[in-house]
């Protein structure tokens, strides 16, 4: 545990949670997809980590997997060890995801907001119910209590007239609203940890933007670290403190923001950012894009996932080996034989450049 | 600044719509003109009625008011919403559409053969067979689909490529006009780029017209070549792509551009926040629609409506004090 605290880098102090080459195999009717292939990451208190990735990554699997909510087709194994009070260091893949133990972790230590407001409430009972019901659970069996402290949270995300929103039903909420309601039953019993899966994605710009504001100041207020997933590069420049890329179940690349955003290492990474037209800038004739589309997660071929669409690939080395994170410096780790140069190969493997 | 010729001229729609004894204004009073081989981005949050307008402008609704003057191939100006069921039938080939859901606008009990053939189908119907495989064959390969795969169904394809198909499925008329509504939004950032050089490529070569509606503004920017932002289902500004994102004169445009996430952390612009949420249409405010939310807001703009008029050659803004206000854009690189 001692070690622990010293490895974190200046600024910020202790890490909140390590996970630990995550692996999460899903079994279907054709084979086992292997989503999530060795994910590798850590986040200190209070910042913000960045997962990006398209659709079929493995960014939503792996913030799930540490909840405990996938689903029982997911055979999760790794090690996502969490500082979870009253458990000490626990890896919160051995815990029972149905027992008590996880259940004190789960919306109290670490909680989730969803992609989708309007699915993620339930029609049939009030906001103010709904908020309740982690205070209820976790913080104070007395209800005047409990409402004192929701109509409070909700007054901190900026839900006006909370008094009154607190007795209305879901339908009565506009998208943005309800998004709001959803971060106050997220933040209500203060976690360690928020993980916010595609937050805003549903939202108008215009809404985006006020929630992101929100969430900033309140991450200030609340002292939180958190997960920030989204497959949407602008909003994470703006967000997060770290970014890790992902793709075909990997993490590609994590760097600082403002190093990744300067300087990219990785192809998909410099693919991604490509792809986006940054308004204020000369029309190219073609915007960069990123060849053929992410290969299925099943019989995935050895080497690098992206070697297929890759720009840089070299024959003979990236369709072989497997490329691991590496240290680029500045704290860059990338995983790419062509950033890299040195193809350190999974198990001792020597290849020639 | 219209690249060609006007080829479609949008007067005055209105559309609304009853329900229950409420009357929602979801169109009202939006007119402008498109020249042959244009893009022209329609841009706004949802629910401000873009989409209503574009399936007005191929008449997928009947609107309440208003006139879509067409120029067609042969040089005649029509009404487009004005002509009986069989003329239009023969113009409609010329406008065609591309939806937003590449998962909902594709019949899964059909092949991607059967369904970009379904147009000529019910246009051509006396097109020999062959011919018409041959046409969407030529027209799947130029969309980038794997010929060979064009028995299967819609399910076998990714997003992506779906996309693919619905685009071919609108060019295999040779439309002149498309109206694309978010064709790309529901894409990843990679396929969207596919997607959106696609369009790009298929605009040159065949001379089309976009009506692009999308509310993502950095993609309109890249597209369009002018933007329409709508609010609340009026037309707040209007002006040539590089005037509105640089300098705009509307206060909903300004931070509708001050809330784009910026893919750069050294260069987050200074957040216009709007206040409040977008007013319920069908019981809009008083004076300016956007008043509510105004940070220049005055006493005028709370009782009168402003009037939709040219401000410079080419922009046109609806706002009391688009003269005095200097409104920040993004900056231009050139």
């Amino acid at each position: 545990m001692e070690q622990d605290v010293k490895k974190t880098e200046q600024g910020s102090n202790e890490t909140i949670i390590e996970v630990k080459d995550l692996r999460i195999n899903i079994k279907v009717d054709e084979g086992i997809l292997t989503t999530v292939r060795g994910v590798n990451f850590d986040i200190k208190k209070g910042e913000t980590l960045g997962l990006v990735g398209e659709s079929g990554c493995g960014k939503s699997l792996t913030s799930k997997a540490i909840l405990g909510i996938n689903d029982k087709k997911c055979k999760a194994s790794g090690e996502i060890i969490f500082d979870a009070d009253g458990l000490g260091r626990v890896n919160l893949l051995d815990l029972n995801p149905r027992g008590k133990e996880i259940r004190s972790v789960r919306g109290k230590q670490i909680s989730m907001i969803f992609q989708e407001p309007m699915v993620a409430f339930s029609p049939m009972y009030t906001i103010g119910a709904q908020i309740n019901e982690a205070t209820l659970l976790h913080i104070t069996k007395d209800k005047k209590k409990a409402r004192e402290i929701s109509l409070d949270v909700m007054k901190k995300v900026g839900i006006a007239n909370a008094e009154k929103r607190y007795d209305q039903y879901p339908h009565e909420f506009s998208g943005g609203m309800l998004q709001r309601a959803l971060i106050a039953m997220a933040l209500v019993c203060n976690p360690k940890l928020l993980i916010a899966d595609e937050p805003t994605t549903a939202l108008d710009v215009t809404i985006q933007a006020q929630i992101l504001e929100i969430m900033k100041e309140l991450q200030k207020d609340f002292g939180m670290s958190i997960l920030f997933i989204t497959h949407d590069l602008g909003v994470v420049a703006g967000m997060c403190d770290r970014v890790a890329v992902m793709y075909l179940g990997r993490i590609v690349e994590i760097a600082t923001a403002e190093e990744l955003y300067a300087n990219p290492q990785h192809p998909y990474t410099q693919g991604l950012l490509g792809s986006v037209h940054k308004i204020g800038t000369k029309n190219q004739d073609k915007l960069f894009s990123i060849e053929g589309t992410v290969p299925v997660a099943m019989n995935l071929p050895v080497g690098c996932g992206f070697y297929d669409r890759c720009t840089k690939r070299v024959d003979g080395v990236c369709n072989v080996y497997d490329p691991e994170l590496t240290d680029a410096g500045n704290g860059h780790r990338v995983a790419c034989f062509a950033c890299t140069g040195c193809p350190n190969a999974k198990k001792g493997g020597k290849a020639d450049e | 600044m219209s690249k060609g010729d006007k080829i479609l001229d949008v007067q005055n729609i209105k559309m609304d719509f009853h329900s229950k004894g409420v009357t929602v204004h979801a169109v009202g009073d939006v007119s402008f003109s498109v020249g042959e081989g244009e893009t022209m981005g329609i841009v706004g949050e949802s629910g401000c009625g873009k989409t209503t307008l574009g399936r007005c402008i191929v008449r997928a609704y009947e609107p309440t008011a208003g006139a879509v003057m067409y120029k067609s191939s042969e040089g005649d100006l029509i009404d487009f919403l004005k002509i009986d069921k069989k003329t239009m039938k023969a113009y409609r080939k010329e406008i065609q559409m591309i939806f937003q859901d590449p998962y909902s606008s594709l019949d899964p009990r059909m092949t991607v053969l059967d369904i970009i053939k379904e147009p000529l189908l019910a246009n051509f119907p006396k097109m020999p067979k062959e011919e018409m495989e041959r046409k969407v064959m030529d027209i799947a390969a130029k969309v980038g689909l794997n010929t060979t795969y064009l028995k299967r169904y819609p399910h076998a394809f990714s997003g992506g490529q779906r996309q693919r198909i619905g685009i071919a499925r609108a060019l295999v008329l040779n439309p002149r006009v498309i109206v694309c509504d978010e064709c790309v939004s529901a894409l990843d950032v990679s396929i969207q780029a596919q997607v959106i050089n696609l369009l790009h490529e298929l605009q040159k070569e065949f001379n089309l017209t976009f009506l692009f509606i999308s509310h993502d503004l950095s993609v309109v920017e890249y597209i369009s070549d002018r933007v329409g932002v709508m609010y609340l289902g009026k037309m707040v500004e209007f002006a040539p792509t590089k005037k509105l994102f640089s300098h705009p004169m509307h206060p909903y445009t300004e931070s509708l551009l001050s809330a784009v996430p910026v893919a750069d952390p050294t260069k987050q612009m200074e957040r216009i926040p709007l206040q409040g949420e977008i007013p319920n249409p069908a019981n809009p405010p008083k004076g300016c629609y956007f008043h509510t939310r105004c940070r220049y807001c005055t006493e005028k703009c709370s009782q009168e409506a402003p009037e939709y008029k040219k401000m410079e050659p080419e922009h046109f803004v609806a706002c009391h004090r688009a003269e005095e206000l200097k409104l920040k854009g993004f900056d231009y690189d050139d």
